[in-house]
């Protein structure tokens, strides 16, 4: 059953002589409990994409229905809330907050929502085991190795049961090996807990590690 | 707990925010207790007197030095209806000759009601013959309780029994003596003027003394319950200008424009001080751009973000507000008795309340900024 389906999204910057395509007519579907990968190289649209699907920007044209709900015709609130709810976002850059721990930058998805409680907290420490950083779970990012910051970013997009997970160039700051381990590392979590995937790579071997591969070149699927 | 978290991890620059919050406070603060203190300083005797209403002669400036009562006047103003209780309160000026230096002041002689000054050092009450009670402030001229001081060129002595507090008239430290004093010192100034003056013959010091006896500057007057000043001045005749205590402190000797003048330095320096604090908290904003950003992105509302910001800026402003008051307090410690520091705990709560306010103001631009700060840049690098 396809959890995600994108429809001939277009998605123009710009009017005039000076309108710029970033997508053109983008349609591809994903299963729950696959990934993703998003394969092309810079300037190839793969971020729009992903922020288009996130709900962080509307498409000039084409729908994106998840669940059977279609999610391009919702404001900032109801998109935000839908992130909040829906979706777990991995930054290319990490974006975890400076002052907080590892522990508690989990804990910022459930404050999101309301409040954190002890159960929320077990859980952050049980995912910081899960991916083998249980240990620094009270350092700061800055204590942190850039692999170690991958997996706590990957570990905050879990910590809300995410349907969709959207990670952007995770392997970008790391080494060949470090990279590859964190792309299995997503992989079974994707699978072992029923979730959809996408994720933006313009690596060719991380992009190996996923179910399907969508090849993007100048806004359009090749 | 973000805005908890933040404070503690970055503790240098949160510290130099609270400590810039801090020193704006204590400005407006300071400020605030000096432009009471000259108020005070001008005033004091006279709007601290113990009643409802001040009769004053009409016609006349709002000052004691003008007003002019009579004995059958203070008698009329006794007796009219709504007033429960009426003393009479002389003026006369002093040249005191002290250890430090000499110096003209002012004496008021009250017809009763010494309970009403509150005593600092020594023993009120009423004073004797001879006696008398001194603001404070005459201990920066070298004059001490117990002290006997001669009042020049007439020859008098008044011996120190009290010291009381605010109580300074056109920024000089009355002397409160019974009547029996006042008219001494009165007709003794008269004579004095006379005999220095005039090559025409005297009359009498008792002649002279006579003629005063009796008169006051103004009648202290405390209304029966219900009573207005309205109703007192509308009860008395034309001859007669009615007002409150406050309204008299704040007219004559200048005082209007003075106010205005204390009253423009305080909002200058309170708008100057608003827009520091609204600015810090901007600027905090715009630095993080980036992580409101990626937060936003996560799933927070702009009321989450907003939420935090208001968070921290009650935290910053309420420990700005602590050291503000605590190093406000600490400069009025340390200035000389004489200087003009009048710190109002209700004037302070005010100043406090607007800063709070203010900041709560400027918070409203960082908000601006919240709301422009678009989630997708946090996906965006350099990439379309």
């Amino acid at each position: 059953m396809s959890l995600l389906e994108v429809s001939d999204v277009s998605k123009t910057y710009g009017s005039g002589r000076g309108v710029v395509t970033a997508l053109e007519d983008v349609t591809f579907s994903v299963e729950t409990g696959s990934m993703l990968a998003i394969l092309g190289p810079s300037g190839s649209g793969k971020t729009t994409l992903l922020s288009i699907v996130a709900g962080l920007l509307q498409p000039t044209s084409g729908r994106i229905v998840i669940d059977g709900q279609p999610i391009h015709l919702r404001s900032q609130r109801e998109a935000a809330l839908y992130r909040r709810d829906k979706i777990g976002i991995v930054f290319q850059d990490y974006h975890l907050i400076p002052y907080l721990s590892a522990v508690e930058n989990l804990l910022l998805m459930p404050r999101l929502a309301g409040r954190a409680t002890r159960a929320h907290r077990e859980k952050a420490l049980g995912l910081l085991e899960e991916f083998g950083i249980g240990e620094r779970a009270k350092h700061a990012p800055w204590e942190l190795s850039g692999g170690e910051r991958q997996r706590v970013a990957i570990a905050r997009a879990l910590m809300n049961d995410p349907e969709i997970m959207l990670v952007d160039e995770p392997t970008a700051n790391l080494d060949t090996e470090r990279g590859t381990q964190v792309v299995a590392m997503l992989g079974e979590h994707v699978r072992g807990r029923d979730m959809t995937c996408l994720m933006v790579t313009h690596d060719v071997r991380m992009a190996e590690g996923a179910d399907r591969v969508l090849r993007l070149v100048d806004g359009r699927v090749v | 707990m973000l805005a908890l978290s933040e404070i503690v991890h970055s503790k240098l620059k949160f510290a130099l925010i609270a400590l810039a919050i801090g020193l704006v406070v204590a400005l407006t603060m300071t400020l605030s207790a000096m432009s009471e203190g000259l108020v005070t300083g001008m005033t004091g005797a006279k709007g601290n007197l113990d009643a409802d209403a001040l009769v004053f002669q009409g016609d006349t400036y709002l000052n004691f030095e003008r007003s002019l009562l009579t004995t059958e006047d203070v008698e009329q103003i006794r007796s009219a209806e709504g007033v429960a209780q009426a003393y009479g309160v002389g003026h006369v000026y002093i040249s005191v000759d002290a250890p430090e230096e000499s110096f003209d002041t002012h004496a008021f002689g009250l017809t009763g009601d010494f309970e009403q000054l509150p005593v600092v050092e020594g023993v009120g009450g009423m004073p004797q013959d001879g006696e008398t009670i001194v603001d404070e402030t005459v201990r920066s001229e070298g004059v001490e309780v117990g002290d006997t001081v001669t009042l020049t060129p007439i020859g008098r002595e008044l011996t120190v029994i009290a010291f009381t507090e605010s109580r300074r008239y056109v920024m000089a430290p009355v002397f409160y003596v019974n009547m029996n004093t006042y008219e001494d010192l009165r007709a003794a100034s008269m004579f004095g003027v006379m005999a220095e003056t005039s090559d025409a013959e005297l009359p009498s010091a008792t002649h002279v003394t006579d003629a005063v006896e009796g008169n006051v500057s103004v009648a202290a007057v405390k209304l029966d319950e219900g009573t207005t000043v309205e109703e007192l001045a509308a009860a008395l005749d034309d001859d007669f200008d009615v007002v409150t205590p406050d309204e008299a402190a704040l007219a004559g000797n200048g005082m209007p424009v003075m106010v205005l003048a204390v009253n423009g330095i305080q909002v200058v320096s309170f708008v100057i001080g608003a827009l520091v604090i609204g600015v810090f908290f901007y600027i905090t904003t715009l630095h993080k751009t980036g992580q409101i950003a990626a937060i936003k992105a996560l799933g927070a509302s702009n009321a989450f973000v907003y939420r935090q910001l208001l968070a921290q800026i009650l935290l910053l402003v309420t420990a700005g507000a602590l050291l503000g008051t605590g190093l406000a307090l600490g400069a009025g410690a340390s200035m000389p008795p004489a200087m003009a520091f009048d710190p109002r705990p209700d004037r302070w709560s005010v100043t406090l309340a607007l800063v709070y306010l203010m900041a709560f103001v400027g918070s409203l631009f960082s908000l601006r900024s919240i709301l422009k700060i678009d989630p997708a840049t946090a996906l965006d690098h350099a990439e379309h």
